[in-house]
């Protein structure tokens, strides 16, 4: 492709200039998704240069430490003790003790069968008392699987611990040598409200976003390379076991007939697509348009209009939703009103929940997301709004601009710049939709081509609602659930690579700042 | 010349404004029509099911009787405790993290919030299952959820730290070092110079996490499993409208609509001041 | 009431950028020091860094023979005035300046003692409740130094504290501040980017670029004496002119040759060059605006040129005259020795020759920068 330096660009006609930043924000992509591979890829080598000079390091300390910090390498903390900081030391015994402790009592197990998931399952067994075969349980799949990402964290933590018991050897070696002193238990006390506060803050937060979103989420990513699902639940009727990237294939190679899961997945991902496109950008613009007509100068009552909306958000979702979805149901008011006034002869379905027609239903859940999402956007773009700078109006008026060329100049712009990060968010976010459409139509009407796929799914699905109805059903495929999950995740964060990336280069054209 | 001119434009000021006034009058009804439904319904007693008219035959409390007669006082208190208990811990979460995040400056800072920002997009759909039958080993489902689900809402709340992030950074950096250089040590900047300035953030974020568990639905019915006993409004009441029982609960569902509504509309509108600057601020800061 | 010691004091950022190099200075106790400089040049840096609001990369900071590169702010016994005054937004003036006290659990009579007395001094005693969004950017710099005040701190530090002021206030607030200076009778450190509070307020002046220290003597010593030509532009207002000349031996003493006139370098300005065997060839001239006087036709040394700019400042006017080969420069002219026809002589486009003596001139290495005179 041709690049332009700035002169030449100015010169083309507006259609080239179009067109060129058209072709440039393509051609961006690629660029932007190999620069994102190399950043990883550069992650990885620092990483590994970095787990390099840490060996390095713990070498040479052994070799130019004293006993105190040899015996380190062995009793945690043991150095830390010995030069009388007892507190320190305590805590990394503390923590050495409950790391065997776990180990012994049932971490070594679990790790031990993490690589079959459990050899024996339920099975009959002969009971002399009762003279009769009982159903007697062997392991449990999942709570190996489960128990044995715990220990592998377990495990990673315990060797941070120890370095850092290692580390403080050496860096209380250094300070002893330097013939200064070291600090008391009680200056460390005192440190963790001051200049280690952000560690007193940071444990309890991180603490729970390591249990109770980065274990379940390793532990789901996970699941996808297993057959857990409804029949083989790993412990009262069979157990899971591994079994590759067999998944992965299912859903994502073409066979021509039976269960046909790429199409569904291919039909389903569009229409997720298109939903959070039409759900992002029709909330954003009519957003905006309402808060301007609200804003305009010469329109009273701008309170009452706000409050107005602003109800809407403070009223339960789930009650609102379900309640307009009923609304639009076939013997709903809406029908009933339209009948009534003698509109129509007969009931329109418009959530589909029988009728096969897909446009209808789709159409109804973006304009009712509208209704339910105008009023965010007019509280955005009105705080927005208002600080665009009022000499940008005024000397585009002594310039000689028109109200619409005003909007598309000046506010729509400053509109997108300020807001760039919101809109990508709002649309991974749109992707990720559960509620709406849940509430709304629950997925209907059903696609009967893809009645071969797990999970009922209808035409209005999003990928989100299909994964919680493959669970919720009756043959529970979580690996499918886990399977569509890390597409979901892949689909984000490609898109938020590229546009994080691409975005710059749109920015600086427009810098307001 | 000058004053036809000048009659022109205000003319069509005035038929702008005049299609802008029509437009939202328009919108005000379409907006609260729902709303108004629902109230309306509520009051009806001539039958539960769905009608095709709006304005009740008769009127009357029965269906809030009816709602006083069932599981939805459990739902409701089951709500409120888990709405009150996630406001409380899920705001000291987020401004923990938040304030970490403006303020210090420590050598693993960008990428934690790299690594928070990938962690979100995975669908936290997909942490249910695995919490779900962690939480049941702890004992904390079915008629034991509301520990549990406070607990699954509080503990991964650092992650929403952005708004507040946001808000933190515009406070000045030389307010924490003044009183640093005062002989305040980092706490005590936080209680005493941070926090005060940060109430409009503070509100902001309990306001939306004593809000938030009163529409949450997929986690809560995943928790509570069928048992009436844990479960919150949403759940119990969504099930309410399905196929086997809309026949009988569709108006008693509107007036549990309007109980579980007006507290949170009221504290909504009270501090409405707040989550505008929330909501503002944190779209800017992306 | 302390001395502070900086031993090869260097600061490196995260992204391997340096903006403090090797830094070394021996501040005496009860000193005034100003460090002077663009943007940019780490004069904040290493102001923050004797704070203790940033990390010293390395080297040693000694606060009354105290290493403190490990302690925090708060432990430091320091007072700080920021540039943007940094007032507490949600308490009042009164609570502003006890805050510190308070933390020292100080009893509130006492406190409220020290709190008036400040206020009495700094002139703000009838703001003590009201709180700083409702002060004039005056009266929220004398709160920050009442704050600072009241602490009884080893080192008072002084970061840009008057650049968000209009010029007129900044002027009467600068002869506060050396009254204060005479009050407080402790060790003072104040950063600025403006040479004339620097020349007025410090008993030495650090001019600093880029990370290094260009020059530390008194304010007559850099404005007499300055150092390399940086120094010799950055201190005087407006800057010094320089030319391009070549400097010649001429029996006993120098002469130089700007724009083909041939001028006499004085006798002690000689004697000096003789002294350091300054090295003949070109050289950079440097000579104030304000050592350039009007000359007549045909007086010997006069070098013509041509007005481009006249700007009147009341007590003189700024000439920025061309000379016959492009080399603009700047002229002092006071106006009080002036007639009126004399100064319709100086109007844009006029004609005049101008000329200066051996005594005012300035010699700096073309290659290297520096005063020939080292």
């Amino acid at each position: 492709m041709k690049t332009y330096n700035d002169l030449e660009y100015l010169r083309l006609s507006k259609g080239q200039k179009f067109l060129y930043r058209l072709v440039s924000f393509f051609a961006a992509i690629p660029v932007a998704l190999k620069n994102g591979c190399l950043g990883i890829g550069r992650f990885f080598k620092n990483l590994a240069a970095a787990i390099g000079r840490e060996l390095a390091d713990i070498v040479l300390t052994f070799k130019n430490g004293d006993w105190k910090t040899r015996l380190s390498f062995l009793i945690m903390g043991f150095g830390s003790m010995a030069r009388g900081q007892v507190l320190r030391g305590l805590l990394f015994l503390l923590f050495e003790a409950v790391f065997i402790f776990y180990m012994i009592m049932g971490g070594g197990h679990w790790l031990s069968l993490l690589s079959s998931l459990g050899r024996i399952g339920p099975h009959d067994e002969y009971s002399a008392v009762l003279d009769a075969y009982t159903k007697v349980y062997g392991d449990n799949s999942f709570k190996i699987l489960l128990y044995g990402v715990l220990t592998i964290f377990f495990i990673i933590a315990l060797v941070y611990t120890w370095r850092l018991n290692i580390k403080q050897n050496k860096i209380a070696e250094d300070i002893l040598r330097s013939g200064k002193k070291l600090r008391s238990g009680k200056e460390d006390l005192k440190s963790m409200v001051d200049d280690q506060f952000h560690k007193t803050l940071l444990a309890l937060p991180l603490t729970g976003i390591i249990l109770f979103t980065v274990m379940p989420i390793i532990f789901m990513v996970l699941v996808a390379f297993t057959n857990y699902d409804g029949s083989h639940d790993g412990y009262n009727n069979a157990l899971f076991t591994w079994v590759g990237l067999k998944n992965f294939r299912t859903m994502l190679t073409w066979s021509g007939s039976g269960v046909n899961y790429s199409a569904t997945f291919g039909e389903i991902l569009t229409w997720t697509l298109i939903w959070a496109f039409f759900a992002t950008f029709t909330n954003y613009f009519l957003g905006m348009f309402v808060a301007m007509m609200i804003n305009k100068k010469g329109i009273y009552l701008k309170k009452l209009w706000r409050t107005v909306l602003v109800l809407t958000i403070a009223i339960p979702q789930f009650i609102s939703l379900l309640y307009v979805s009923k609304m639009f149901a076939k013997n709903g008011i809406v029908n009933g009103l339209l009948l009534d006034l003698g509109w129509i002869t007969q009931a329109i379905d418009f959530m589909g929940s029988q009728a096969n027609n897909a446009l209808l239903p789709r159409v109804m859940v973006i304009l009712i997301n509208i209704w339910v999402g105008i009023p965010y956007l007019m509280l955005i773009t009105t705080g927005i709004l208002m600080n665009i700078p009022a000499d940008l109006y005024e000397s585009s008026r002594i310039d000689g601009a028109n109200a619409w060329q005003q909007y598309t100049k000046i506010t729509l712009p400053y509109m997108l710049f300020i807001t760039g990060p919101y809109l990508l968010t709002s649309f991974t976010n749109n992707i990720n939709n559960f509620n709406v459409i849940y509430l709304l139509t629950g997925g209907a009407p059903t696609n009967a081509a893809a009645s071969g796929a797990a999970g009922s799914v209808g035409y209005t699905d999003l990928l989100i609602t299909w994964l919680f109805k493959i669970t919720m059903g009756a043959e529970s495929q979580y690996y499918m659930a886990s399977v569509i999950g890390i597409l979901v995740f892949l689909v984000v964060a490609i898109i938020s690579l590229v546009v994080y990336n691409v975005l710059p280069s749109i920015k600086n054209e427009e810098d307001f700042q | 010349m000058s004053n036809k001119r000048h009659m022109g434009l205000r003319a069509s000021a005035h038929i702008s404004n005049t299609l802008i006034y029509i437009v939202l009058v328009v919108m005000s009804v379409v907006w609260l029509i729902p709303f108004i439904c629902i109230v309306l319904q509520s009051f009806r007693v001539e039958s539960t099911w769905q009608v095709g008219y709006v304005i009740p035959q008769k009127w009357g409390w029965d269906n809030y009787v009816a709602l006083w007669n069932s599981d939805f006082k459990r739902w409701y208190l089951n709500t409120f405790i888990t709405a009150l208990a996630t406001a409380v811990g899920q705001t000291v979460f987020v401004l923990c993290m938040s304030y970490t995040l403006s303020r210090f400056r420590f050598k693993m800072r960008q990428g934690l919030m790299r690594f928070m920002l990938v962690l979100g997009m995975f669908p936290n759909m997909l942490a249910m299952i695995v919490l779900y039958r962690v939480l049941k080993d702890l004992g904390l489902t079915q008629a034991n959820a509301v520990p549990g689900l406070i607990l699954v809402y509080i503990a991964s709340s650092g992650m929403g730290y952005y708004v507040s992030k946001g808000f933190f950074d515009t406070i000045p950096k030389s307010l924490d070092e003044a009183a640093r250089v005062d002989g305040a040590t980092r706490a005590q900047v936080l209680w005493k110079i941070i926090l005060p300035l940060a109430k409009p953030i503070v509100i902001y974020t309990i306001l939306t996490a004593f809000m938030a568990p009163w529409g949450d639905f997929v986690l809560a019915r995943y928790i509570s499993f069928g048992t009436s006993a844990g479960m919150n409004v949403a759940v119990g009441m969504y099930s309410w409208l399905q196929q086997d029982m809309i026949g009988q609960r569709y108006t008693m569902f509107c007036a549990g609509g309007v109980v579980v509504a007006i507290p949170v509309t009221i504290l909504f509108m009270c501090l409405q001041k707040y989550y505008v600057e929330g909501v503002t601020g944190g779209a800017v800061k992306g | 009431m302390a001395s502070v010691k900086l031993t090869k004091v260097k600061k490196v950022y995260d992204n391997n950028v340096v903006a403090v190099h090797d830094f070394d200075l021996d501040i005496k106790d009860k000193e005034f020091i100003v460090f002077v400089g663009p943007s940019g040049c780490g004069k904040s840096t290493t102001l923050r860094m004797i704070a203790g609001l940033e990390d010293i990369s390395d080297g040693t900071v000694e606060i009354d023979g105290e290493v403190v590169n490990d302690l925090q702010p708060k432990d430091r016994n320091i007072a700080m005035v920021f540039q943007n005054y940094a007032l507490y937004p949600h308490m009042t003036v009164f609570d502003n300046i006890a805050f510190s006290l308070r933390l020292q659990k100080m009893p509130e009579d006492q406190i409220y003692e020290k709190v008036t007395a400040a206020a009495e001094v700094l002139g703000i005693t009838d703001y003590l409740l009201r709180k700083p969004r409702a002060l004039s950017g005056g009266q929220r710099q004398r709160v920050a130094i009442g704050r600072a005040m009241v602490r009884n701190s080893k080192v008072f530090l002084m970061d840009e504290p008057l650049s968000n002021l209009d010029a007129k206030l900044r002027n009467q607030m600068r002869a506060e501040i050396i009254l204060l200076r005479q009050k407080l009778n402790t060790t003072f450190i104040y950063v600025t980017h403006d040479q004339t509070e620097a020349m007025t307020l410090g008993d030495r002046i650090v001019i600093m670029k880029d990370g290094y220290i260009q020059q530390v003597g008194t304010p007559a010593e850099v404005f007499e004496m300055p150092k390399n030509l940086f120094v010799a532009e950055f201190i005087g207002a407006p800057k010094m002119n320089v030319m391009r000349t070549q400097l010649k031996r001429e029996g006993e003493g120098y002469v130089v040759t700007p724009f083909g006139v041939k001028l006499a370098v004085d006798g002690g300005k000689s004697q000096e060059l003789a002294a350091k065997h300054a090295p003949t060839g070109e050289v950079l001239l440097g000579v104030r605006p304000e050592h350039i006087t009007l000359a007549r036709e045909g007086q010997p040394g006069a070098i013509p040129c041509t007005v481009e700019v006249n700007e009147m400042m009341g007590s003189e006017l700024h000439l920025h005259v061309v000379t016959e080969d492009g080399t603009r420069l700047i002229v002092r002219v006071p106006t009080i020795d002036l007639e009126p026809d004399q100064r319709h002589g100086l109007q844009r486009d006029s004609r005049l020759y101008i000329t200066f003596r051996g005594k005012v001139m300035h010699f700096f290495d073309p290659e290297s920068q520096e005063n020939l005179l080292n």
